[in-house]
């Protein structure tokens, strides 16, 4: 992710997931988009990529019989080809657990983590957040309570496809541009690539960006000690891990990364999904608070314990 | 009648005779079995003011309603008498065959009184009950009288509990045993002992009916697959153990007699490493399918049983860090039938007044701080009540008494029984349940620490609002021992109360609700209480060892942390409100009248020296 100058709120955000929506036609681009090379990785690989710094559930949405690279999320199919972003938001927001979701396409190669997490820390006082750049809103880059699922079935049903006229029938919050400048300066985050002219010019800004921005804006990543105990130390053979995550990351974070460094604890200590710790188990900052929210944001330097959350004796 | 047989034997040791009586429905309801009956017949049984030595003392055997109904975890029975140790209620819980044998002899409650000529055991066998002699058993280590026991009555059927030599002489918190399993804290053991009675002996075949047996058997058969799920992996993958090094890390293990609440060497110790290096087997009680025990098997080649209470005990806060000594003094424990908490908190009272220039009697034996040999050697003094061992078998509060000078100060009891290991300076709700609780220093008549390890409060403060915490858990710990169910199942319920009532319902056919389980769990607390102030009970009693209000905690993650005289009144203020006693903590008339106890109050008066 190309990160810039801004404030990071990711405390209080609810549970939330990502959907990306693959199961666009590409018919200007003249082949599949989810496919075209991006910094050395199909560009879906490298959109989940950027995501999973900041969700542990990724959802992408593709077309029935659509190819995809393989990628690190759960994939789900359209029931019906091509009914637009209205039919990917359905599908997509009926298969994640969480609460809201970030809904992005597959086309996008500059996410922005700080935007995302500002869309994010705004949902709580509605059901749908969605960016407006350059007098246009931004339906594919905005986030979605899931409880807006039976209005954007019923636009289904009628053949309604635009997901800008669920925006007068829910509680929407638009974010400007001077709000979005914020983060992202330059709107990078919605710069899509419809034709080869586009994805030329994605791919050489990339490299500039790569050459002149990224190694001195990006933030250093936040490192955080997992010290385990009772089973999970018994099953990890080892008493404590170190993990290097994303700025802002959180609980869930730590969670995702531990089970990808530790997969024997997956489906036991930590959920099978490694979004969350299994029941019975309990995670502590620091030997002082326990905490039973996994949005809680890490700092580095924190020490996490997994616990049994039982302490009887 | 369903669930119970409505039956109680009485055996008068002093004149050798059986009676059987009725225990009316009503009572059963009121108080369920386990500890809520106990708690009731105590009551009644045990004269005001008895000395808990004497013949008048009742020691009280209690069936429940669960057992034998194949629900998980449910083979268990309660002990309960006036405890040596503090003079109040004395409440314990045991658990495995002879807790089904009790309930098949057709009998809800044992109540022995008076004392044995000479050395007998008691033989229960359905409606047949027999006084036998049992001097040939005397000295012999609890499994082995069972043994005994077993192959004298010809029938392996029969299921025995006994005490060791700690029990015959009278040790304040001698045990009393079962199939490797103990009816541990308040000394039950010493009651017995002064009884002349060595054993009981279990045997029945009288099944007990269940009003809805489809009903249960779908409740057991969804509590059963619920008991093999990761709220119970702690418990079925490593066992209590787990809680030594987690504890050091959250600066709440007891160090040193509480001089500390870390342990430099909590890693050679913890039940992580003992997993490792010393794991044997895994071993459960009767119908259970978490199945907690853990064996270890030490360099010798003798399997030892180890829970986080003993590991604790006669390790850290004896300053102890060889695996090898802290299983050797287990095993000496249980040989004598001693409960491992107080001989562990009783040894580093000792040890503490050695390394202060008192009782130099500890430098002759090597029993100080880190020192292996010395607790090895005090335990077998302390079963027999030889040389300073005489002095040990009264527990740290009456040994105190004794050698004078600042040794109270360093005796970390309540009301006369040792601290468990959890420090309350870092636990601060537990601190509270500690304090209050009618057993004294007491981890599972309630489960306060659990508030502290949620995250809902902030365990390192305490305030008044921990007061209806704790009395719920102490409400939620009653009813689950009177039914009676594992504590380490009670997570797997989704909803307690509600899950509670339906299978009382179906066991009993009585139409259970959620609130009258609540209520039945506020009655027991509130008779223990009653119980405790008809003995003497004094609002003082209701507090915590000085040390713990003075000096705060010297190192890890709660270093500077400590608990205030004010923090503590103020929580036990709260208690009070939350209990709805008087200011002072009594137990009203008007209280008793809600709670329908059907127990008469009573007047606060102090007997004796307890």
């Amino acid at each position: 992710m190309t990160e810039r100058s801004g404030e990071m709120r990711t405390q209080g955000m609810p549970d939330a997931s990502a959907i990306v929506l693959a199961g666009g036609q590409s018919s200007r681009m003249g082949r599949p988009k989810a496919s075209l090379l991006f910094d050395g990785e199909p560009l879906l690989v490298h959109i989940v990529r950027a995501l999973s710094r900041l969700f542990s559930e990724i959802v992408v949405v593709a077309a029935p019989a659509q190819e995809l690279p393989f990628v690190p999320a759960m994939v789900v199919r359209d029931q019906v080809a091509h009914q637009g972003p209205v039919g990917g938001l359905c599908y997509g927001l009926k298969a994640t657990g969480g609460e809201c979701s970030f809904v992005t396409s597959c086309d996008v190669a500059f996410l922005n983590s700080r935007l995302i997490s500002y869309l994010l820390s705004r949902i709580p006082d509605c059901d749908v957040v969605v960016p407006h750049w350059q007098q246009r809103l931004q339906p594919l880059h905005a986030v979605y309570r899931r409880s807006v699922l039976p209005l954007l079935e019923g636009q289904l049903e009628r053949g309604d496809l635009r997901p800008v006229h669920l925006f007068d029938r829910v509680r929407t919050c638009t974010v400007g541009e001077d709000e979005i400048r914020r983060f992202d300066p330059d709107g990078l985050s919605f710069l899509n690539m419809n034709t080869p002219a586009d994805y030329e010019e994605a791919l050489s800004r990339w490299e500039r960006l790569g050459r002149s921005n990224l190694p001195s804006s990006a933030e250093p990543p936040v490192t955080c000690t997992v010290e385990l105990f009772g089973v999970a130390r018994l099953l990890a053979k080892t008493r404590a891990v170190s993990l290097s995550l994303p700025s802002g990351a959180t609980l869930s974070h730590v969670y995702a990364a531990l089970g990808a460094t530790l997969p024997m604890l997956l489906g036991r200590v930590i959920s099978p999904e490694g979004e969350r710790l299994s029941p019975g188990y309990a995670c502590n900052l620091n030997g002082l608070d326990f905490v039973r929210t996994t949005t809680a944001t890490i700092n580095s330097g924190d020490t996490i314990f997994i616990l049994s959350a039982d302490a009887g004796g | 009648m369903h669930g119970f047989h409505g039956r109680l034997l009485h055996v008068d040791l002093s004149k050798g005779r059986p009676s059987w009586h009725d225990l009316p429905e009503r009572r059963l309801r009121a108080f369920l079995g386990g500890i809520g009956l106990g708690t009731s017949l105590l009551y009644e049984h045990a004269p005001p003011g008895v000395e808990p030595l004497s013949p008048a003392n009742p020691l009280i055997f209690t069936s429940a309603p669960l057992v034998g109904t194949n629900l998980t975890t449910t083979a268990k029975f309660a002990v309960v008498t006036k405890s040596p140790l503090t003079g109040f209620i004395g409440d314990s819980l045991s658990s495995s065959h002879f807790a089904l044998e009790l309930k098949r002899t057709g009998l809800d409650a044992v109540v022995i009184t008076g004392r044995a000529p000479s050395p007998v055991y008691l033989s229960i066998a359905d409606g047949h009950v027999e006084v036998r002699d049992a001097a040939h058993l005397k000295g012999k280590s609890p499994a082995e009288t069972e043994a005994a026991i077993r192959s004298a009555e010809r029938s392996r059927g029969f299921r025995v509990a006994a005490i060791g030599r700690a029990g015959e002489s009278c040790v304040r918190f001698a045990t009393i045993s079962n199939e490797g399993r103990h009816a541990g804290r308040g000394g039950a053991g010493a009651v017995m002992g002064s009884k002349n009675l060595k054993a009981i002996a279990v045997h029945g075949t009288r099944e007990t009916s269940v009003a809805n047996p489809k009903q249960v058997d779908t409740i057991v058969d969804a509590l059963r697959e619920r008991s093999l799920g990761s709220l119970t992996d702690k418990y079925r993958s490593i066992g209590t153990v787990a809680n030594l090094a987690v504890f050091d890390r959250l600066g709440t293990l007891p160090t040193h007699n509480f001089q500390r609440s870390t342990f430099d060497d909590a890693e050679a110790l913890s039940g992580e490493t003992l997993t490792e290096n010393h794991f044997s087997r895994r071993h459960g009680c009767a119908s259970c399918t978490i199945r907690c025990e853990r064996l270890f098997r030490s360099l010798r080649g003798e399997e030892q049983r180890l829970e986080y209470e003993t590991l604790f005990a006669l390790g850290p806060l004896c300053e102890i860090r060889d695996p090898e000594a802290v299983l050797e003094a287990a095993r000496l424990c249980d040989l004598y039938g001693m409960d491992t908490i107080s001989t562990g908190g009783t040894l580093a009272w000792a040890m503490e007044c050695g390394e202060r220039g008192l009782l130099p009697e500890t430098r002759q034996l090597g029993l100080g701080f880190g020192r292996p040999e010395g607790i090895l050697a005090a335990i077998p003094l302390i079963a027999a009540r030889e040389g300073i061992g005489a002095l040990l078998a009264q527990a740290s509060r009456r040994a105190a008494l004794d050698v004078g000078g600042e040794s109270a100060y360093w005796a970390m009891h309540v009301k006369g029984m040792e601290l468990p290991g959890y420090d309350p300076r870092s636990l601060k709700t537990m601190a509270l349940g500690l304090a209050v609780s009618p057993r004294g220093a007491c981890h599972n008549r309630s489960g306060a620490y659990e508030a502290d390890f949620s995250g809902a409060v902030d365990r390192l403060r305490g305030d008044r609002g921990r007061g209806a915490l704790v009395a719920a858990s102490e409400d939620f710990a009653a009813v689950l021992d009177s039914l009676i169910v594992c504590k380490f199942l009670r997570k797997c319920f989704a909803d307690f109360y509600g899950e509670a009532a339906d299978l009382l319902t179906h066991v009993t056919g009585w139409p259970a609700s959620d609130r009258e389980l609540r209520r039945i769990g506020e009655r027991i607390n509130i008779v223990k209480r009653l119980f405790n102030q008809r003995e003497g009970w004094r609002p003082e009693d209701d507090w915590l060892p000085s040390r713990l209000l003075t000096e705060a905690l010297p190192s890890g993650v709660a270093e500077g942390v400590g608990l205030s005289a004010s923090e503590l009144r103020e929580m036990i203020g709260g208690y009070y409100e939350a209990r709805e006693l008087d200011a002072n903590g009594f137990v009203t008339e008007a209280r008793l009248g809600e709670l329908e106890a059907g127990v008469e109050p009573c007047q606060a008066t102090r007997h004796g020296a307890y």
